[in-house]
């Protein structure tokens, strides 16, 4: 007899990118009316770098390969046929050596339970891994109060980058006055290079669908929003999907599991801007209003959508409910550190070898993550920088690599959790460049209500385009402290308060840069004009790669002898310290003229 | 009522007021510019910081919105507060640096005007004041466009505004007197739009537009009337009476 066997495509949006498509339907039209094999569309594993990725599922042992070409899907699934499985592009496998082995096993998943694993948009396959187990529970057998001290007990913190407490914040809702309560969930991702709340809305819709179920249930509230960018289209389509299927199951809409709870929720499209995150911004964006915070010495919690009381959690912060309401607090509590208790979902990107999505217990080193999980830096170069928590975020140094990751290490360290973007970065990278990108991204992306936001910003970003671009003055490293700090002080929003900290981190922990370029000096070689290319003799190799890229014609050398740079015509462009492929090209000082 | 400590100094304010309330009633000042005190406020300039204490820490609160409390201790002067206050009118200068009252403002703080972050001129501020007095009126003829660096005060499509009755309430509470209004004879030319202003039949004063007084839903004798000739008409009508 065959044997059973699921096989499951990646198509979250990455996997789409990379190319699962034409490798699903190839899998699909030659396992068609196989009765013995099922295949799947699935959510986001994680292993974004060898995507398209094909899961085969045989008698409970996985098996994935990476870099599936759809003439690679033909093979797997004629192997398939005969009851076999392939034997090359194995990334993972459950029971034999596998290239990426440890980046899976090396993760705790409990966010991402079901990414990867279960058809998004079929709602039996998460029921059938257990889902709406834990609101019929809530709902049927729980006292709104035992569900919020539940909540309280785990120590859950909001995983949108506030890390404020969850039951706190649900407590004072429930206790605040009024009939009608709202619950919100913030999909609105903003971050460049962060995918974690798409991943999870697109690979299991469903887990913050029944999070936001039993919140509304604790808190009292009768109708929910879930805020997603309107460039998050599969999103939007698999969150629709579900809220439709739920309801048809009578999850959602009236009277609840035949209780006399109530409660629908409504997807709300945002248009993208970044300051849209932000808790006051996004209410009013729901409300149709321009998406602009408001002063908020009064909580949402209070006065939130149209001055109601209303919770807005992360979509990661809701999904993580249905697995406390079902295995408890103390098992929660277990997880983690004692301060940040649970897991927390990353997106490692940047000059990492292992890019991709992965959910890690609170409190793993900064090591762990980039190394272990990521691989280490890309080309094997040194590692320089860690950035965390987004634009809003700080630039972590090697010396903290051993740096336990949870909200608190990262705030005193003068970054933040954030919602859990990390851009890895080389010593290929400039500090002042990277401060300069994200005030520039801040700068973009304020909504220019308040005066420090809309003027401080552009003036920090007019002395940071001083100094990448060769017109810093001496002493600008302190003009940008002072700067950032008093509009740290004087913002009014979440956004402004913590747009300095790109300038603030760096400045911290990576001065030397900033005194170098207001000598008009780039190490890293990335500021043009900065830096002048310098080859070391030693380790050239005279492969002209160099020579080339050089679009000045300042490298001279024939092949398989020792190149060398004119200092004079040399444009400090880089182009041939990407190019060289020993790392004998490096950014010197450009001698004064 | 309730007590509160401002600078050391006992204050009794009402129950909803704010701390800027307070201490502008107290005699105790602290600058302003998006503030009006007929209009909501909206917190955008960030002048009016003061320190509060709580949890034994000083925190900086925007005065004109943050709520007076009983037993609440209030600092409007420190050297926190002064450099606070110095980044915000340094930032506003550079953009406007020609504007009287952003100068004197300036100066009492020892801030001046650098070149080197001047990237263009713009007599407008972006308060609201206008924003919000022609949403008070109910007209809602003007409002935000565009964000971050490049937000302004603009009409819907920035055509003459459909909406506007030529109020010129906005004009009035623009703090840096940026708003044209030109009159000439019986026009008044605002926001691009012509209005024909109505002549009191009493005194002669142009006293309001025709689409103003439509607006507010008068006609007959108390649309002829400028609003202290009306009263003076009014109260002689009792005094008759008598």
């Amino acid at each position: 007899m065959k044997s059973q066997a699921t096989v499951r495509i990646g198509m979250a949006s990455c996997g789409i990118a990379s190319g699962a498509a034409p490798v699903y339907e190839e899998l699909r039209s030659i396992l068609a009316g196989e009765s013995s094999v099922e295949v799947k569309r699935v959510g986001c594993v994680g292993l974004c770098f060898r995507e398209p990725l094909v899961e085969v599922d045989m008698d409970g042992v996985r098996t994935i390969y990476g870099d599936v070409t759809p003439e690679f899907a033909a093979q797997i699934a004629r192997s398939l046929l005969k009851g076999e499985l392939p034997e090359s592009h194995i990334v993972y496998s459950d029971k034999a050596e596998a290239p990426e082995n440890a980046v899976l096993d090396g993760q705790m998943r409990v966010v991402l339970k079901n990414s990867g694993i279960i058809d998004p948009e079929d709602m039996g396959d998460y029921v059938a891994r257990g889902g709406y187990k834990a609101a019929k529970r809530a709902i049927s057998e729980m006292q709104p109060e035992k569900i919020i001290e539940t909540i309280e007990e785990s120590g859950l913190r909001g995983r949108g980058g506030g890390g404020f407490p969850t039951g706190r914040k649900w407590r004072a809702c429930r206790e605040a006055e009024g009939d009608i309560k709202y619950v919100i969930a913030n999909g609105d991702e903003g971050d460049p290079g962060a995918f974690m709340d798409r991943s999870l809305m697109e690979g299991d819709p469903h887990s913050v669908v029944e999070g936001m179920i039993i919140g509304a249930y604790a808190v009292g509230a009768g109708r929910g929003f879930i805020y997603v960018r309107n460039e998050y289209p599969l999103a939007v389509k698999r969150l629709s999907k579900a809220i439709e299927d739920a309801r048809r199951a009578g999850f959602l809409g009236r009277r609840i599991f035949g209780s006399g709870f109530s409660f629908d929720i409504e997807i709300c499209r945002g248009g993208g801007a970044f300051v849209c995150g932000e808790s006051s911004a996004l209410m009013r964006s729901i409300e149709g209003l321009p998406g602009v915070p408001r002063v908020k010495y009064i909580h949402a919690t209070e006065k939130g959508l149209w001055d109601s009381p209303t919770v807005l959690n992360n979509v990661e912060t809701w999904a993580n409910v249905p697995t406390i309401i079902e295995k408890g607090p103390e098992w929660f509590r277990s997880i983690g550190t004692e301060g940040s208790p649970g897991t927390k979902v990353f997106s490692l990107v940047g000059k990492v070898k292992k890019s991709g999505l992965i959910e890690v217990p609170m409190g793993m080193t900064l090591k762990s993550v980039i190394f272990s999980l990521g691989g280490g830096i890309l080309k094997d170069r040194t590692f320089k920088a860690v950035q965390t928590g987004g634009p809003s975020g700080g630039c972590l140094p090697a010396s903290l690599l051993d740096l336990p990751v949870d909200f608190d290490t990262l705030s005193s360290a003068g970054s933040m959790m954030g919602s859990g973007g990390m851009i890895v970065m080389d010593e290929r990278t400039c500090m002042v460049d990277v401060a300069r990108y994200f005030i520039d991204f801040l700068s973009d992306e304020s909504c220019g209500k308040c005066v420090p936001c809309r003027e401080g910003l552009r003036a920090i970003q007019k002395v940071l385009h001083d100094l990448t671009g060769g017109r810093g003055r001496k002493g600008d490293d302190e003009l940008l402290k002072d700067m950032a700090e008093r509009l740290a002080e004087t913002a009014l929003c979440g956004l402004g308060k913590t747009a300095a900290n790109p300038v603030l981190s760096t400045l911290r922990y990576f001065p030397e840069e900033y005194a170098e370029h207001e000598d008009g000096y780039c190490r890293a070689g990335v500021c043009r004009g900065l830096f002048v290319a310098s080859i070391d003799e030693g380790l050239c190799v005279g492969c002209g790669s160099c020579k080339a890229l050089c679009p000045a014609g300042a490298i001279s050398g024939r092949q398989k002898e020792v190149h060398r740079i004119k200092a004079s015509a040399c444009i400090g462009c880089g182009s041939c310290l990407d190019a060289c492929p020993v790392g004998a090209i490096s950014a010197a000082r450009r001698d004064a003229p | 009522m309730i007590e509160l400590s401002i600078d050391g100094k006992r204050v009794t304010a009402e129950e909803d007021a704010t701390v800027l309330e307070a201490a502008r009633a107290a005699g105790i000042g602290i600058p302003t510019l998006c503030y009006h005190p007929g209009l909501p406020p909206d917190g955008n300039c960030r002048l009016c910081l003061v320190e509060i204490e709580r949890k034994g820490k000083r925190e900086l609160v925007i005065s004109c919105m943050y709520g007076a409390r009983d037993g609440l201790v209030v600092h409007t002067r420190s050297s926190r507060i002064w450099k606070a206050r110095s980044f915000v009118l340094k930032m506003l200068l550079e953009r406007t640096p020609d504007d009287p009252l952003l100068k004197r403002m300036a100066s009492h703080y020892g801030v001046a005007f650098e070149e080197r972050f001047h990237v263009e001129s713009d007599p407008c501020i972006k308060c609201g004041l206008c924003v919000r007095a022609c949403e008070e009126n109910g007209t809602e003829a003007i409002g935000f466009a565009k964000r971050g660096w490049e937000r302004e005060v603009s009409a819907p499509f920035e055509e003459p505004p459909r909406d506007c009755t030529g109020c010129k309430a906005c004009a009035v509470v623009c703090p840096t007197g940026c708003i044209d209004v030109e009159e000439e004879g019986d026009v008044r030319r605002i926001w691009g739009k012509d209005f024909r202003l109505v002549r009191c039949a009493l005194c002669g004063e142009r006293f309001a537009t025709e689409e103003e007084l439509a607006h507010m839903g008068l006609e007959g004798d108390e649309a002829k009337y400028c609003q202290r000739c009306r009263k003076m008409l009014f109260s002689a009508r009792f005094l008759v009476g008598l």
